[in-house]
């Protein structure tokens, strides 16, 4: 992707070949994905998944819901989108685009032809609209202000003509574009609910309850609306309209109908899955053994594994606030956290908890992420309790008093509480490896069991001593800056870099010469727009993170799902990624 | 009756108020609010928090919440709205109210016709081997919890290549119109939680019977009734039994709150539509106008149970009066 010259950028290959081969080029025709495994599919079937639970709303940004999540990347599309199998970003919604030299000014150019599925026209009125009135009306539940507030001004939005839409931000942002891959909706729809057609800001929540009328719901996405059974199943069939063919100019998707049966319990989902209900599902490295025994034996299903971009690597991380200082100044000692990493078992960890189904973790970035990944690997260093117990040696943290404990200068035993979530099938097992293990280093560990969906706001208001976390992985390091730029809204374990007022520049002077250097690093990225030198920004934070330990990473999980033998083209999605979606090539042998 | 009915009913609303303001109370007492579970998402930053808070009416000082509350509720009967959807709370109940009243009456009406015979056929034949085996499987229903009879019948079904597994109807059947097809579909699939829930009932039931039977066949009045020389079908039907069911009568009262809170675990494990998970899904979340209705909701049926009791008590037996 070119940041700089007014060069009509077309979406990678499949938009260059698009643009060069037709004249007619309304649908936008898939790239060939056959090292993905990809084939031409045959039309018709019905796929059916799992979804955790009811959706809350149809209104994606209604509500703040991963299941209405699943169900509205089938319904709606993106400006952009990933391509699947490079995640570098190709057009979508958008044909082409061109950004300005001095990478403030984006201009794009919709696909012909594209009809919602009720037969109206798709065009740049939606866009600005969608943009404009509903992502960045701050009191929309699951808008987006923060992110298209650059340079602490609104992004403009203007519709050129019926099929131009340039929007202007206030300082270049070179990761601005990968936010281009939120869902666009219909202004006909949503208008009467929205400022600009007379309503109060909140309102726009109100679009599409769950008990609207099913033909109200109009996407732009492979499949539209049938029908809701609350409680049961989102019923959706093939949008007609569909603006999308395969590499041999198929109309898309393959599947006439797509499924979401609502089954909360895990388990529950696992059964429904080998009776036939269910054609695909994404499972843990904890089930992985017994599907793969009956893999083996000759069911009629596969599992599947793949090394994941997305997905949340696990972190320890130590309160750098501690409410006791001899706490505090240890944990902010990085020759402590090294100490403490080499004590974590990583092998085993990946071994018994994981399944063998998970790999050494990144720094802030996954192993996956061919971009932007830096090899942190040899900072990970190797689990060696006497190495690490010289270590702790050096800090003069021994026994003194023959108890088993080792002692902080001034007498205090070494002893911390750990929190970690207890409904999860990985942290219980991986608190209870780390609790052993530093046992035999001579330090004491407090296993403190909260509910996992607590942990972050547990994490963000600095109630804890040592915490297991994780957070998702993205394509983007710019993505992630709210979460390793210290001062950030979640960079919880240094509470004391955040500024005292949201929106402020963060609190610098209580950060480590590392850390400010890391803040610098993200502030030069955010605005830097020559590829090659944020490459080299984002490697130099990756190497600090490591040598530096703000948290110790543990290990990155493979994705593992199962899959009906009878569902061809599959490939695996997390879950919620706008702008990754390879279900429209699923089809059914 | 009719003016002991009415005070009765009186005396339910300052019983709801307090039961309300304990909950309401409770909900408050966890830590932690309703918009936390979101802060992991990108979108949401501090300011989404607040302006999350300032629509949902928690910036409000809780008395103030609690009030509104109350004044919807007496006022125009608005029972608030669920955080999560938006939607009001009411037309999230009925939604589901339909499956869950029908699944509890179903499998208690199928543990009392199982469990009533079975009680006094076992009290009849205390000392006959049929009775201790059925004993046996008594204590065994009482032991078992009804998630883990779901899950074993969950995985015997799986064994024996089913796929009625969970839920109440197949993926297929689910939103088709109502056919024999469906009935046919939708029995397949309720057995398994009408047997897991009512396995519990009926060893309860049944023990309960016989042990209230056993007692009254002793007491003197029957053995005047058979030194009578009444026949002893007459004894047992007519003086035996209806003395002995009264303290079931007040049992069935007590099981009226089963409806919504009885079935939680089971409803999650076997994926039914009902309105226990969602009582549970609340009261994680705080999503508080959804919880405290519900526990409202239970609390009354509670109460209704009971006076219902008493008054099926009166009519069954001339010796309770009222008034």
């Amino acid at each position: 992707m070119r940041y700089s010259g007014k060069v009509w950028t077309a979406g990678l290959t499949v938009g260059l070949a698009l643009l060069s081969s037709a004249a007619f080029a309304a649908p936008k025709k898939m790239a060939d994905l056959s090292a993905l495994g990809i084939t031409g599919g045959k039309t018709g079937g019905t796929y059916s998944l799992a979804l955790g639970d009811s959706p809350q709303s149809f209104n994606y940004y209604g509500a703040i819901d991963n299941n209405l999540g699943l169900v509205a990347q089938q319904l709606f599309d993106g400006l952009l989108e990933f391509n699947l199998q490079t995640y570098k970003l190709e057009g979508a919604l958008a044909e082409s685009w061109k950004i300005s030299s001095d990478g403030k000014v984006y201009t794009f150019k919709l696909r012909k032809d594209v009809k919602w599925s009720d037969g109206k026209d798709f065009t740049a009125d939606d866009v600005v609209f969608t943009y404009d009135q509903v992502i960045t009306n701050p009191e929309a539940k699951s808008g987006d202000v923060a992110n298209f507030t650059i340079g602490g001004q609104k992004v403009k939005f203007e519709a050129v003509d019926k099929l131009t839409v340039r929007m202007t931000l206030a300082k270049a942002a070179p990761a601005f574009l990968l936010q281009l891959r939120a869902f666009i909706v219909p202004k006909h729809k949503f208008l009467k609910y929205s400022v600009e057609g007379g309503a109060k800001p909140a309102d726009i929540n109100t679009v599409w309850p769950t008990n609207v009328d099913p033909s109200e719901v109009v996407g732009t996405g492979a499949f539209k609306l049938a029908s809701y059974t609350a409680g049961q199943k989102v019923a959706l069939v093939r949008n007609p309209n569909y603006w999308k063919v395969d590499s041999s100019g198929q109309k898309l998707p393959y599947m006439d109908k797509l499924e979401f049966l609502i089954i909360r319990d895990p388990q529950q989902q696992v059964a429904g899955f080998l009776a036939g209900n269910l054609d695909q599902l994404n499972i843990t490295g904890a089930q992985f053994p017994d599907l793969k025994a009956k893999e083996v034996a000759g069911a009629t299903f596969k599992v599947f594994r793949f090394t994941a971009l997305f997905g949340s690597p696990p972190h320890l991380a130590f309160n750098f606030d501690a409410k006791e200082p001899v706490l505090q100044k240890l944990f902010s000692d990085v020759k402590f956290r090294q100490a403490v990493q080499s004590a974590v078992n990583r092998p085993r960890i990946i071994d018994t908890i994981y399944n063998g189904l998970a790999t050494l973790p990144g720094h802030g970035v996954a192993p996956a992420n061919g971009d932007w990944y830096a090899d942190t690997t040899k900072y990970l260093g190797k689990f060696d309790l006497a190495a690490a117990g010289s270590a702790l040696d050096k800090l003069k943290i021994k026994d003194t008093d023959g108890d088993g404990v080792r002692n902080i200068p001034g007498g205090k035993n070494l002893e911390f509480d750990l929190t970690y979530g207890t409904d999860s099938s990985v942290y219980p097992a991986m608190a209870s490896i780390l609790q052993n293990d530093f046992k035999a280093l001579g330090i004491k560990v407090n296993l403190k069991g909260i509910l996992a969906k607590d942990l972050l706001a547990t994490g963000r208001a600095g109630n804890f001593e040592a915490i297991l976390l994780a957070f998702g992985d993205q394509p983007d390091p710019e993505l992630r800056k709210p979460i390793w730029q210290p001062g950030g809204s979640l960079y919880y374990w240094h509470r004391s870099t955040l500024p005292a007022k949201d929106g402020d520049p963060a609190n610098t002077a209580a950060m480590a010469p590392w850390e400010k250097q890391i803040y610098d690093i993200f502030n030069s990225a955010a605005t830097e727009t020559n590829k090659a030198k944020r490459k080299a920004l984002y490697t130099r934070w990756q190497y600090l993170f490591a040598q530096n330990l703000p948290v110790i990473m543990i290990a990155k999980p493979n994705n593992v799902a199962v899959v009906q033998n009878r569902v061809g083209n599959y490939i695996y999605n997390l879950g919620v990624i706008p702008g990754y979606n390879p279900v429209p090539l699923v089809f059914e042998k | 009756m009719w003016i002991y009915t009415l005070r009765r009913i009186l005396t339910m609303i300052p019983t709801l108020l307090l039961i309300s303001a304990v909950c309401f109370v409770v909900i408050k007492l966890q830590p932690g609010n309703f918009a936390d579970q979101y802060l992991e998402d990108p979108r949401f930053t501090k300011e989404s928090a607040e302006t999350l808070r300032r629509q949902l009416g928690l910036d409000q000082p809780d008395y103030v919440q609690y009030g509104r509350w109350l004044w919807g509720v007496v006022s125009r009967g608005d029972f608030g709205f669920s955080f999560a959807s938006g939607r009001p709370v009411s037309s999230l109940i009925a939604e589901k109210l339909g499956w869950t009243v029908f699944v509890a009456l179903l499998t208690l009406l199928c543990s009392w016709i199982i469990a009533i015979p079975l009680g006094i056929f076992t009290a009849l034949n205390k000392d006959k081997p049929i009775s201790s085996l059925l004993n046996f499987f008594g204590y065994l229903g009482l032991a078992i919890p009804d998630f883990l009879a779901g899950l074993l019948l969950v995985s015997l079904v799986l064994k024996l290549g089913g796929s009625n597994v969970g839920g109440l109807f197949s993926p297929a059947m689910i939103d088709a119109p109502w056919s024999w097809e469906r009935v046919k579909d939708m029995l397949a699939h309720l057995w398994i939680p009408v047997v897991a829930l009512g396995l519990e009932g009926v060893a309860g039931l049944m023990r309960q019977m016989r042990a209230s039977l056993l007692d009254v066949l002793n007491q003197d009045y029957i053995r005047t009734a058979k030194a009578k020389g009444l026949p002893s079908r007459v004894v047992t039907l007519k003086h035996a039994l209806r003395n002995a069911i009264n303290p079931l009568i007040s049992l069935a009262g007590l099981s009226l709150p089963s409806l919504i809170s009885g079935t939680i675990i089971l409803s999650i494990i076997l994926n039914l539509p009902t309105i226990g998970p969602a009582l549970y899904d609340a009261l994680l979340s705080k999503d508080q106008y959804v919880a405290l209705t519900l526990l409202m909701f239970s609390s009354l049926m509670l109460l209704i149970g009971n006076l219902l009791a008493d008054l099926a008590l009166a009519l069954t037996d001339p010796r309770v009066r009222y008034g």
